[in-house]
Formats: structure tokens, C-alpha cells, sequence
């Protein structure tokens, strides 16, 4: 099938998980023969994934035009964006014009389309800000719209402060599309009760992860090793691996912890593991790459993902595909799916610690956790996922849902 | 003229509380006797009570030509004698009848054959000894938790005086042979062992209420009539199953109460066939062959193995580890540590650590009260530690 995709960005010039999950999916679905197009809202200077066209702001992707890349400004934008932490090579993707830029990419999105002579039997959105752009195409082309979810507004905002026109714009997507793509079972569930989805138009895909092929050494760090992998903001729950830690310290004194990754709460978890007693133990190693977060997984003994609110969570099944043993929020949409890791909720802040603890001290555990999670993980793979969109776009070539 | 011999098992175990790392050293208390009580007092109004009175009526209306036996372990009865005395006192007046047969095993429904000899033999006497206080006999048969069986076994419970052993019926144990006579094991060519006739017991314990089963629906004349077909060519048709298959595996609505209620008649009315308690089928049935079981069988799963106890390195090292307590628990001479200590024995522990379907949520996880089979695994270790602090043992430190 011919399908036009719509991002924002994709690896490694990419801000958060949005681009992970759509540079994986054309992937696999390009791997499947599908004929696939991808519409950003400013130009990229690299390749992209095989087998995929890339049109950019000009109708064409072109090298040439690199230097003409419009930086999103240099500010911290006032408006949350997906995927919020800033990655090392410096250039933000958005701006303070965030919605300014939403609406101008749906405003030339059917006149670059159309200029591209591009043909297709499917849209296919990804995320709040592509999601007007979305419409357009559809209304244009009475061609049919999938928009997939992948974090909402009232999840960032603790559904207390939610931005009006984020949400507004996520509301247009959501109930205008033919199908709605969910990350998870519980943003299916928001994107009904709160945004108006048809439940019979809402589809789980669950987010997948890659065959490891890399053989690092581990670092020289100290084991035994629990490791926070992710971004140090509210959301991610850091406080409560803090206070577990301290807790797991009690009867484990030879335990450490890393927490790596960067985010507007890390000086303050710096401040707390102090303020706990235990700044010793547990080191912040900053922002890490893909090379050193792999080399963190190799040398962990256990790997906890405390969100508070997290739609899914790729981490935890890259733990597990390097046989990490893995303690997840039950708050999170990769708890539904997964069966060989230890669950708690965050606060439980005791019952995390014991969790830590147990994984750490029965060998007999962490082996079956490490063993089944990695049998486990190998069978969500992007190509499954893959098949699954595909059958949601062979069933709305069809005039169904 | 072929007998039909009914055994259900009735077993309750204590289920750990969710015992966590913090709870070692500060509380002792680890199992979760309110779900215990709520479980209980379930199964009793679902399945002991209802059931107790139709074998009731079924042994009066037919004059006691029907009868049957039961295995009810230590912890059951305990837990009936208090949350269920009206079910407790059921089971006295089926004693009472001449026309009901009770079994030995272990006290705990343990797999102290697997973990300790002398624990083993603790567990059936002191079994023995508790149904001879309640019911005033004292039991002939044995049956070995989840009929766990080998040639082993066999010698053992020959040993300590038993006139008969039940077991699975095996295909591998069996090969070509029918499973509708009785034989001896090896190594114990005095004890007659009786075999679970696997297929037609699943047929009522696991398809009666399978509406896409070719046999369904099972009537109590059609059943009655696959038994007929033994005849000639049987001698002993035993259908063993758990208690619990009537009123809770299989719910009242699939109609396993009238089903029961037929039967007998049904059967009755076949020629030459007759009900029959394990003793009496001893007394009538001559050993037909030896069977040679070097490797233990059970009625566990397709594989009939110990594989849904000792499949994985949790539970191994979670039998080990208790096991290695043992000696600390007698000489601390504490009664209480002693009683948590067998309680721990129980084999459900084990079974709730099994990961053998867990992917697919199979009958082992809808039995469990944790959420995995790694939860299992933690509380159990967890009230292990204590327990080993508590009998001042340095021994759970090589817990691996």
C-alpha cells in the first residue's frame, strides 16, 4: 500500500521518543513493501530510513538546503513538547512558535503533496502536532486518517493544566480521524473518555523494541547496580527512586544506584540524594547516549522504571532484551504488556524498595526474570507492530472501521 | 465385574501473605488467614457443602451401593474445623455411613518425599493421627501429594504399613497397558497400586463443561456407558479428582451436580458394574503386572511430571533452602516456628512459582493468589529469612 506518514522529526536529529517510534515503524513497514512517504515540517539533511521518501519543507529532501534548517529558536519553548529533553548536539527542533508552526504545516501540507504528485491510500499522523496537517490532507484528499497517540496533553499535564490549545488541537485529531492508534491501553482509554474516540475507531499498538546486536563491555561500575534510565522530570518518578533506594540501602548497604539522564529535576534529585544520606551511592551520570545507555543496561543488576505517568515506555524492554530484570510503574502502558518484570506502583515507595531488594538478593529470581524477560521482549518487535498498522490500513482501504 | 472407584481430594493450603524484605525481622506472621477464611468459607458454600450433602443422599438412596473416598490433608481440615464446622461435621456423618473410605498423605500436602525422608514420614503420621482423632480410623491407603509416585514411593509407603498406594495413570508408566487394573510398583511387589484412569476422570473433572468438547453434553447415562465399555476388558475404573471440581472448576451452571446426582443409578444399572472404595478394590482385584517407575510421575499438567513444582531455579532454590531449615527449626525447639515451618512445606508455595505457562495466563495463575509467579518466589524467600532468624540459623545465606 502507499501510505503518507506525518512527523516531526526523526533519529538522530530528534527530540524524544515520537521519532524513535515513527523512524522504527516506517522501517518495518518499508520492509513489507508498503510504498512510504514521510512529511516533515522542515527539511532533513540525512538519508532517513531506507526505503522511505522523504518530503521536506520544499516538496524534496535535499542536502543542499542543510544549512537553510530552520532552528526552532534556542529557548526553552513556554509550550511542552513531545520529547523534552534537549539532546546533546545542541539545535532544538521546536520553538516558542510551536502552534505557529503546527498550523503552517497544515497549511502547506495538501500544496506540497500535491506538488510532489504524491498518490497514497492512507494518512498516517503521528502526534498532536501533525494532527491538523492530518485533517487537511484528508479533507483535500478524502483519503482516510489514522492518528496515533502516543502521549497526551492531560498525561504531560497531570490533567490539571492541560495547555487549551494543545489539547484543543489533540481533540481535533482524535475525533476526526478514522482510526485512532494508541500507544497503550490506557491512552486508548483517554482518548475516549476524554477526547471524544469512538472506542470501535480506537486500536492498541503497542510500541516494540530492536534485536540487540551490540556486545559492550560493561563499564567498571560497582555492583550490585540499579539502574533509572530516563528523563529526571516529575513525570518519571526519580523522588521515588531515591527514597527506595535509601530504603533498599538499609538492608543492602553494598547497592548502588545510577540515575542517568538529564531534566529540570536533576539538580534537586542531587540535592535529595544528599539530603537522604546517600549521596555515595548513587552516581548521575548526565544526559547518556545510545553507546553509554547500552553499556549502563550491560553492567545493571536491576532496572526500574518509576513513572508516574508514562503511555508506554520503550526502556524497560531494551532492559530486558539485555536480560536486565525489570521493575516497572503499574502507572505505565508497557505494564499491560508485559508479564516477566516485577510491578508496583511509584509511591510505594517500601514495596519498590523490597522489589529492588528481592531482585537483587535471590539469584534464583533474577535469573528467571532476566531469562524469561529477554524470551519474553523478542516477541514484540517493530515488524509486528508493522503488521498491525498494516492491518488497520487494509481495513480502512476497505471503507471499515 | 469392573469397579468404579471415586477418590477426590480435598486440600486448603495457608498462602503467604505478600511478605516483603522489610518484614523480616519486624513481623512473623506470613500467612494471609483472612484470605485464607474468605476462600475457605467460598469453597465450602460452593463445592464441601453442596456436595457433601448429595454423597449424603446418593449413599442413602442407593443403600450405600455407592460410595466413595476422600483424602483431605491436615491444613483442610483445620481450616473446616474453623470456618466451616457444618462442612466439618458433613465429612463425620460420611464416616459414619460405612460407605466412604479416607486416604493418608502428608499432613501438609507437602513434597517432603522430595525434601526429606524423616519430614515425610512426620507429615503422614501425623495425618494418620489427626483423622483417627476425628474420624476414629485410621487410614489404609495412601496417596502421595498430587500423586507424586515413583518405585521409591512405593517401597516407602509399603514400609511404613500401608495396604495400598494410588498413582497416575501415565501413558509413559503404562505403555500398552490399561490403567483399568491393579499392579505393583517395583521394589514393592506387596503393594497394590491403583491408577488414575486419566481420561475418563478429565472427562468429567476438565471437559464436563466444555460445550466445545465432542462429549459435551455429558450425561450421567452416557458416562455410565463408556464405563460399561471397561467391562471384559477391566477390572477397577479409578476416577480421581480434586474436590473442587464440583461447584468451583466446574460451576454449578454447567449442571455437575445433577450429572453426580444420575450417576449412580446410571451406573447401577449396567451390568455387573458396582462402586467401590480403594480397600474394596484391593480385596477384589489381583496385581495384573509391575510396573517399573523409576523417575517420579504425578497428575500435574500434560506432562505428569514435577515439572509444575520444580521446573524452574526459583523453586528449586526455594525447596532447598527450606528444607536446609529443617534441622534448625527441631532443635530450636519452638513449636510455633515448627508449625510456620510445615505450613511452608505446603506444595501450592512451589506451584504459585511455576513460570511453565505463565505467558499464557493458564490454569496455574488463576489459581494463584499473586500476581506472578515471581511475587510467589519473593514472599516465600522473604518468610524464609525470618524464619531462619527467628531459629537462629546462619543456614539461609547460601539461599541460591
Amino acid at each position: 500500500m502507499r501510505i503518507l506518514t506525518l512527523g516531526w522529526e526523526l533519529p538522530p536529529r530528534f527530540a524524544g521518543g515520537v521519532g524513535v517510534v515513527a523512524d522504527a515503524l516506517l522501517r518495518a513497514l518499508a520492509a513489507r513493501g508498503h510504498a512510504l512517504t514521510y512529511l516533515m515540517p522542515h527539511a532533513f539533511e540525512l538519508a532517513g530510513p531506507p526505503g522511505v521518501r522523504l518530503l521536506g519543507p520544499s516538496g524534496e529532501s535535499s542536502p543542499e538546503r542543510a544549512s537553510r534548517l530552520v532552528s526552532y529558536a534556542s529557548e526553552r519553548p513556554p509550550i511542552r513538547v513531545p520529547g523534552e529533553a534537549v539532546p546533546p548536539a545542541g539545535v532544538p527542533l521546536y520553538g516558542h512558535d510551536l502552534l505557529h508552526e503546527v498550523e503552517r504545516f497544515a497549511a502547506s501540507a495538501v500544496e506540497r503533496v500535491a506538488a510532489a504528485g504524491l498518490a497514497f491510500d492512507a494518512i498516517h499522523a503521528h502526534d498532536w502536532t501533525t494532527f491538523r496537517a492530518g485533517l487537511a490532507l484528508r479533507r483535500a484528499t478524502g483519503k482516510p486518517l489514522v492518528a496515533h497517540v502516543h502521549i497526551t496533553e492531560l498525561d504531560k499535564s497531570g490533567g490539571t493544566h492541560a495547555n487549551p490549545a494543545v489539547f484543543a488541537l489533540e481533540r481535533e485529531g482524535i475525533a476526526g480521524a478514522d482510526c485512532v492508534v494508541a500507544v497503550s491501553r490506557r491512552i486508548a482509554r483517554t482518548c475516549s473518555e476524554r477526547y471524544g474516540a469512538d472506542p470501535a475507531r480506537v486500536r492498541v499498538v503497542y510500541n516494540a523494541v530492536d534485536e540487540a546486536c551490540d556486545a559492550i563491555a560493561p563499564p567498571l561500575l560497582p555492583r550490585p547496580l540499579v539502574l533509572f534510565l530516563g528523563r529526571v522530570t516529575l513525570q518519571k518518578g526519580p523522588e521515588y527512586f531515591l527514597e527506595a533506594a535509601r530504603r533498599v540501602l538499609d538492608v543492602q548497604p553494598d547497592a548502588h544506584f545510577v540515575m542517568a539522564g538529564t531534566g529540570d529535576l536533576l539538580p534537586r534529585m542531587i540535592e535529595l540524594a544528599s539530603e537522604l544520606g546517600i549521596a555515595q551511592r548513587v552516581s548521575f551520570p548526565g544526559f547518556v547516549d545510545r553507546e553509554r545507555a547500552v553499556a549502563l543496561y550491560s553492567a545493571a543488576d536491576v532496572f526500574v522504571m518509576p513513572s508516574v505517568s508514562e503511555p508506554f515506555g520503550i526502556v524497560p524492554l531494551e532492559a530486558m532484551e539485555r536480560g536486565v530484570p525489570v521493575i516497572v510503574s503499574r502507572q505505565s502502558g508497557v505494564s499491560e504488556l508485559i508479564t516477566n518484570a516485577l510491578k508496583c506502583d511509584p509511591w510505594e515507595v517500601e514495596r519498590m524498595a523490597s522489589l529492588i531488594a528481592s531482585a537483587l538478593r535471590l539469584p534464583a529470581l533474577a535469573h528467571a526474570l532476566s531469562e524469561n524477560g529477554r524470551a519474553e521482549v523478542a516477541r514484540y518487535r517493530w515488524p509486528d507492530a508493522a503488521q498491525r498498522i498494516e492491518s488497520i490500513y487494509a481495513e480502512l482501504a476497505r471503507g471499515a472501521p | 465385574m469392573p469397579n468404579v472407584c471415586f477418590y477426590f481430594q480435598v486440600h486448603q493450603p495457608y498462602r503467604l501473605r505478600d511478605y516483603g524484605v522489610f518484614d523480616v525481622g519486624r513481623r512473623h506472621d506470613y500467612f494471609d488467614e483472612k484470605l485464607d477464611e474468605a476462600v475457605l468459607r467460598k469453597v465450602a458454600a460452593k463445592c464441601y457443602g453442596p456436595m457433601n450433602a448429595l454423597v449424603e443422599e446418593l449413599i442413602a438412596r442407593t443403600h450405600g451401593r455407592f460410595r466413595v473416598a476422600y483424602s483431605i490433608t491436615g491444613t483442610a481440615l483445620e481450616q473446616m474445623e474453623r470456618w466451616a464446622p457444618d462442612v466439618f461435621e458433613s465429612f463425620r456423618r460420611l464416616a459414619r455411613t460405612g460407605a466412604v473410605e479416607f486416604l493418608a498423605e502428608t499432613y501438609y500436602h507437602s513434597l517432603a518425599f522430595l525434601g526429606s525422608r524423616d519430614e515425610f514420614d512426620e507429615q503422614v503420621e501425623l495425618h494418620g493421627a489427626k483423622l483417627e482423632a476425628l474420624l476414629g480410623v485410621r487410614p489404609r491407603v495412601f496417596r502421595n501429594t498430587e500423586l507424586i509416585f515413583s518405585n521409591a514411593l512405593a517401597r516407602r509407603a509399603h514400609d511404613l504399613g500401608f495396604a495400598g498406594v494410588l498413582a497416575e495413570g501415565a501413558d509413559r508408566v503404562l505403555g500398552w497397558r490399561s490403567p483399568h487394573f491393579v499392579y505393583s510398583a517395583k521394589g514393592a511387589p506387596d503393594l497394590p497400586v491403583l491408577l488414575k484412569s486419566y481420561r475418563l476422570s478429565d472427562d468429567i473433572a476438565f471437559r464436563f463443561g466444555n460445550r466445545g468438547w465432542e462429549g459435551w453434553p455429558l450425561t450421567a447415562d452416557k458416562f455410565a456407558s463408556w464405563l460399561q465399555r471397561v467391562n471384559g476388558c477391566g477390572e477397577a475404573i479409578n476416577l480421581f479428582m480434586d474436590y473442587e471440581t464440583f461447584g468451583e472448576h466446574q460451576w454449578a451452571e454447567t449442571g455437575i451436580f445433577e450429572f453426580m446426582r444420575a450417576l449412580p443409578d446410571a451406573v447401577l444399572a449396567q451390568r455387573d458394574m458396582r462402586f467401590a472404595t480403594p480397600s474394596e478394590v484391593i480385596a477384589s482385584c489381583e496385581p495384573r503386572g509391575e510396573l517399573d517407575v523409576p523417575d517420579f510421575v504425578s497428575w500435574a499438567d500434560s506432562e505428569r511430571d514435577l515439572s509444575a513444582w520444580l521446573g524452574n531455579a526459583m523453586q528449586n532454590a526455594a525447596l532447598r533452602a527450606l528444607y536446609a531449615l529443617r534441622g534448625d527449626v527441631l532443635a530450636s525447639g519452638d513449636a510455633r516456628a515448627l508449625e510456620d515451618f510445615r505450613r511452608l512445606t505446603t506444595s501450592d508455595h512451589f506451584y504459585y512459582m511455576c513460570t511453565k505457562f505463565f505467558a499464557d495466563g493458564d490454569v496455574h495463575k488463576y489459581f494463584s493468589p499473586y500476581e506472578s509467579p515471581y511475587e510467589a518466589h519473593i514472599a516465600f524467600m522473604n518468610a524464609l529469612s525470618d524464619l531462619s532468624q527467628r531459629v537462629g540459623s546462619a543456614g539461609l545465606r547460601s539461599a541460591a
